[in-house]
Parts: C-alpha cells; sequence; structure tokens
C-alpha cells in the first residue's frame, strides 16, 4: 500500500513572537501541526497492518528559509521516527506567505510526481491557518480523486475504504474505492512517543527538497498580506492563591461583586 | 462603473451575509438559497436572483454545481457561512477548481477597483490580517457579523439541478444527541474542563452554574473524546466563539485552541490546582486551588449570599 500523509509545519501559536503592534512571524517556531501527528500516526498503523510505506509531503509556509530548512528537517525527522519512511519538503520562496491555492498546487504536484498512491491522509485542520482548505478538498480536487473529511474512525480492506465522519449533527459512515484522500480529526487515536532507537534511526532516512521549478508551477499567489496585528486583550491577572479556602471563595465573590456579575440582594 | 457580481450561498437564516455582499462597490447579489424558504424575503435587501437546488446533495455534488455556476456568471466575490462542515468540504473543492482563494473568518472588506481588502481574523484567531486580493475571491464569514441594510428590488427564482457525483457512498448516518445550548449567546459561562476526573463530577459545575444563572461550556477533550457533554458546549478554535460577561473556566488548562474561543469575554475566572497553569496568564481573577475544594465552597457561599 502506498500510503501518503500530508503534514503542515505550522507556527507554534503558543508561543507566538508578539510586540504591541506587530506579530513576529519570523521569529516564532515551528511545530508539527498537532492533527497532522495523527494523520502520521494512522497512516503508519494501515502501513503496519497491510504493509508497504509512508511519504510525507510537506510544503513550507514560512521563512526566512535559510533558517527554516534546519528548523523543517528536524520537525520531520519526528514524524520520521513514528514510523513514516521518507520525507518530500517543498521549499520555495514563492510559497511564503503564499495562499492555499497554490500551497495545494505545490502539493499536487509533489503527489504527481511520486508517481502511484492509493491512500492519502491529512489533518482536520492545521493549528495555525485553521481553514481545513489545503491538506483535504483542495489537493483532492486539484488530484481529481474523491475526499472524505473529518474522519474519527478508518479502515482499509483490500481496495475499499470505510470511515466514519464525526459530523456536527451526526456520525455518517461512507464507503469508496481507493484512492481516495481523507481527513482526520484529533480523536482518531493516540500519535506514538516514537522511543530513542527509532529516533536515531530516523536520522538516516531521506528527505527529499523540492522547489516550484522543478513541480513545473510559476504561478503567484493571488493574496498579498499587507499587515498582521495583533489581538490583545488586556487581563486584570489578580491571582488568590494564599490562605484557606473559604478565604479565596470570599475574595472571588468579592470581586464579582465589584465586576457586576453578582448583585446580592439587600 | 461596472457592477460587481457577488454570489452569497447558505439558508435562509444566513442573510446576514448580505450586509458583507453589500461592501462591494455597486454589488450584482445572487443568493443561492439552500435548504428551503421564502426567496422573496432576500429581495428586500437588493438580491435579484435567487438560485434553490431541486436536491440536497453531497458536498463534491454542490461544488460541483457551484464550479458551473460560478463558470456561468462570473462572480468576483462569493460569500458563505463558515459554521459548518459541509461547508469547510465543499468550499475548497470549488475554490480550487475555479483557482480562487478562500479567506476565513472575515471582519471587513473594502473595494479600490478590482482590488479587495480584506481584513480577518487568523494566525489562530490570534491576529488580525489584512490581505489584498484581485480576481476572484471566497469569503467565509459568521452572518451575525453583519447587518445588510434594506433595498427593495424584485428577485426572479431559479432552480438548479445538481448531478451526483459518484465516489462516495454513504452507508448510514447515525444521529448524535442534540444539546439545546446556544452558548455563543450565554451571558455568563461556567466551562468545565479535563480537570474533572469523572463524568459525574461535572454536577459540581452544573450546581455552581445553576446559582449563577450561567450555561455550561467545557474544553475539547470534554465533548470530543470523552464525550461527557454534547458539542453545543465546547469552546474555542474548533468549536464555538463566545463572548459572555464572565467567563469561568473550572480545570481548563488554556492551551491557544481553547483562548481562541472566549477571548472576547468580558471577566475572564480562571480555577486551577496547577499555579503554572497558563490560563493563568490570561484571566481578570486566577484561584490556585483544587476545584474539588473550591467549587463546592464556592457554590455554598454563592447560595447564602444571593439567597437561592
Ligand atoms: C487544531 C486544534 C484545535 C483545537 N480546538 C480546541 C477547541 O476548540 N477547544 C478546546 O478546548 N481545545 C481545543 N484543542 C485542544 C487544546 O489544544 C487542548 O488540548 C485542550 O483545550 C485541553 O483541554 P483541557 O484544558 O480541558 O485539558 P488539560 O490541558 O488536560 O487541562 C486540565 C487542567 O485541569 C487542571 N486540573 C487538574 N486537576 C485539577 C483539580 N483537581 N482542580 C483544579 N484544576 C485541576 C490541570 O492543572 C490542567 O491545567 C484543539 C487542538 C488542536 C490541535
Amino acid at each position: 500500500m502506498e500510503i501518503l500523509a500530508l503534514v503542515k509545519l505550522a507556527l507554534d501559536t503558543g508561543q507566538l513572537r508578539v510586540s504591541e503592534t506587530k506579530v513576529d512571524i519570523d521569529s516564532t517556531p515551528l511545530k508539527i501541526s498537532d492533527i497532522d501527528r495523527n494523520a502520521v500516526e494512522e497512516a503508519v498503523r494501515i502501513k503496519e497492518k497491510a504493509g508497504g510505506r509512508v511519504r510525507v509531503i510537506t510544503a513550507l509556509k514560512y521563512g526566512p528559509l535559510t533558517r527554516r530548512q534546519q528548523e523543517a528537517e528536524s520537525l520531520l525527522r519526528e514524524v520520521l521516527a513514528m514510523g513514516a519512511d521518507e520525507a518530500y519538503l517543498i521549499v520555495d520562496n514563492a510559497l511564503i506567505n503564499s495562499d492555499q491555492l497554490l500551497t495545494a498546487k505545490a502539493i499536487a504536484a509533489t503527489i504527481r510526481k511520486l508517481g502511484n498512491y492509493d491512500l492519502i491522509i491529512a489533518g482536520e485542520a492545521t493549528i495555525d491557518g485553521y481553514t481545513s482548505q489545503v491538506g483535504g478538498p483542495r489537493v483532492a480536487a486539484e488530484l481529481g480523486i474523491p475526499v472524505i473529511t473529518f474522519v474519527r474512525e478508518l479502515r482499509v480492506e483490500g481496495n475499499k475504504v470505510t470511515a466514519k465522519r464525526d459530523l456536527e449533527d451526526a456520525i455518517q459512515t461512507v464507503e469508496a474505492q481507493l484512492p481516495v484522500l481523507v481527513t482526520v480529526t484529533r480523536e482518531i487515536n493516540v500519535p506514538r512517543i516514537p522511543p530513542l532507537l527509532q529516533i536515531r534511526a530516523a536520522m538516516k532516512k531521506p528527505i527529499n527538497r523540492l522547489g516550484l521549478a522543478d513541480l513545473g508551477i510559476s504561478m503567484k499567489s493571488p493574496v498579498e498580506v499587507t499587515n498582521i496585528v495583533p489581538i490583545q486583550v488586556k487581563r486584570k491577572g489578580v491571582i488568590i492563591k494564599d490562605g484557606t479556602v473559604d478565604e479565596k471563595v470570599d475574595k472571588l465573590i468579592q470581586a464579582l461583586i465589584q465586576e457586576g456579575i453578582i448583585t446580592p440582594p439587600r | 462603473m461596472d457592477m460587481t457580481k457577488v454570489l452569497v450561498i447558505g439558508s435562509i437564516s444566513d442573510l446576514g451575509l448580505i450586509g458583507l455582499a453589500q461592501k462591494v462597490e455597486s454589488p450584482e447579489i445572487h443568493y443561492l438559497l439552500l435548504g428551503g424558504g421564502d426567496a422573496t424575503q432576500l429581495g428586500k435587501y437588493g438580491v435579484t436572483k435567487v438560485y434553490t437546488l431541486s436536491a440536497q446533495v453531497d458536498e463534491a455534488s454542490l461544488a460541483e454545481t457551484l464550479v458551473n455556476l460560478i463558470s456561468t456568471n462570473n462572480y468576483s466575490v462569493i460569500i458563505t457561512p463558515p459554521v459548518n462542515k459541509y461547508f469547510k468540504t465543499t468550499i475548497p473543492i470549488a475554490a480550487q477548481k475555479t483557482s480562487a482563494p478562500v479567506l476565513v473568518d472575515v471582519l471587513d472588506l473594502k473595494q479600490g477597483g478590482n482590488t479587495f481588502e480584506v481584513t480577518l481574523n487568523g494566525v489562530g484567531n490570534r491576529a488580525q490580517v489584512t490581505v489584498k486580493v484581485t480576481d476572484r475571491v471566497f469569503l467565509m464569514a459568521p452572518p451575525a457579523r453583519f447587518k445588510p441594510v434594506e433595498k427593495v428590488t424584485t428577485v426572479t427564482t431559479e432552480s438548479l439541478q445538481p448531478k451526483a457525483i459518484t465516489g462516495i457512498k454513504v452507508v448510514s448516518t447515525e444521529e448524535k444527541p442534540k444539546g439545546k445550548v446556544r452558548i455563543e449567546d450565554a451571558e455568563l459561562i461556567v466551562s468545565v474542563g479535563r480537570g474533572f476526573k469523572k463524568q459525574e463530577d461535572l454536577k459540581l459545575a452544573f450546581e455552581l452554574a445553576e446559582v449563577l444563572g450561567a450555561e455550561i461550556g467545557c474544553s475539547r477533550p470534554i465533548a470530543a473524546d470523552l464525550k461527557w457533554l454534547s458539542e453545543d458546549h465546547w469552546v474555542g478554535l474548533s468549536g464555538h466563539k463566545v463572548r459572555p460577561k464572565l467567563y469561568m473556566a473550572v480545570g481548563i488548562s488554556g492551551q491557544p485552541q481553547h483562548l481562541a474561543g472566549m477571548m472576547e469575554s468580558k471577566t475572564v475566572v480562571v480555577i486551577n490546582s496547577d499555579p503554572n497553569a497558563p490560563f493563568f496568564k490570561n484571566c481578570d481573577y486566577g484561584v490556585v486551588e483544587d476545584l474539588y475544594k473550591f467549587v463546592p465552597a464556592l457554590t455554598k457561599k454563592l447560595r447564602e449570599i444571593l439567597k437561592k
């Protein structure tokens, strides 16, 4: 079974570098977007059952490239340690800050270049953009294959995929034939934490780099980002930590009265 | 000045989005009305053409129908509500096939000639981002954010026949237990997280909420993994965005994806036994205490004070 896992190296929004007026994207660290770990985990589990290989594809979206490439490679080692066999890293200045249209074209072109595939797995959404576009529906549309989104249970038997989709008001069970693209939710599995041995072994696994020229893509992003202003909320930050439980209760109740949230009857 | 063609897609209750469409310079507004409803109502706000579908269809078929409609009418702006997974699947397919970007959680739009300047919430809801786009663009925004102005027009209606796309077969659909909470509209919220050890223990929070007259919110694991509460309680980046007067987070660590859903709360109270919980950096009042001791004591005292 040829499985591809799509992974985003996302901005670590928990460590966003912000000043009063600016979000400093360039110095905010990247991390594997959480749900993409679930995607890799699911891919590796299917490989362990059905045989075959898992190749990971990622398009680097944040600059500066000189520094980010190293960061990207060490992050990719993490998913290689989880059991993926090989990684493809698309690096190109044109992808920095580009929109999802171009990113999806680059990923789809890479997939075509790799040749045969049976199953493509991605996360339901990324932690930074959170638009649910690229890894799922856009890449599938570009490849002209069906997409099954928001999957929390996945079964592959021979050529047939059965999936449970976690929708707002229902669990929908669907079937499709391979090849198909599936996006998974966080609840589908618990991603493994690779043992040291695997981490060492991952150092030897190949990470292949590609640029847009290698993929025959020359288009520009239709979207230009002109400004990013942090949303900042000033909070009072009063910490109540000393005293007995009852004393803490009294302090909080005083605060709630002061804020006009509760009004004791006279 | 040429008319700019705009398509709004949604149910009749999404008509707030016409307010966003009206920000375009001399718009010609069409509406793809899903799920039935009175099309003439849309004519009150300047919609000239309403399309309906002859049948309910899956995401792939709706995407195909959209692609055809867009190429027939050459829309510059296509506006949809973001709220459900149906749209989150359909819209990117249609956008990729019509070579257009999709901007999500849109706040505002200004047009200068054939360029649109769009502001939106981005970077995991941590920043306001401004972008420029030319040509065609899809915008997703919550309908409640906009208020269409009245402008009575005559509406013509046309029914579209979507083609079924084979590929994915629905075998069964199992309804989820439905909650009736509209947490987005709640004034006071007591929100629970994994600090609660058992489902039964949530009654501590329910009792507190009852005294306060608050609704119950929760973090993602409580609704999605543990299923202790239905999804209408779920607050955060992937759940509901809330803006209450009081947000009291009990046993929630305060990860950025949770904070993304409650940033607009007025007063934030955090109850957590770990003094290093990240939520303490984003609160007005933070109580460092075991919830199992603190919550019952708080409930008891509030009952006395509020005479309930
Ligand atoms: C793409 C993406 C989207 C996400 N969307 C959402 C979302 O919409 N909403 C959301 O909530 N999460 C979301 N998450 C998950 C989020 O990152 C966190 O994992 C989640 O919010 C943690 O939930 P929690 O705070 O309840 O649990 P934990 O992080 O486990 O925190 C439990 C807290 O309880 C405290 N505690 C334990 N015992 C006690 C006690 N006896 N008394 C008092 N305190 C105690 C602990 O100190 C801890 O701080 C998302 C994640 C991703 C990757």
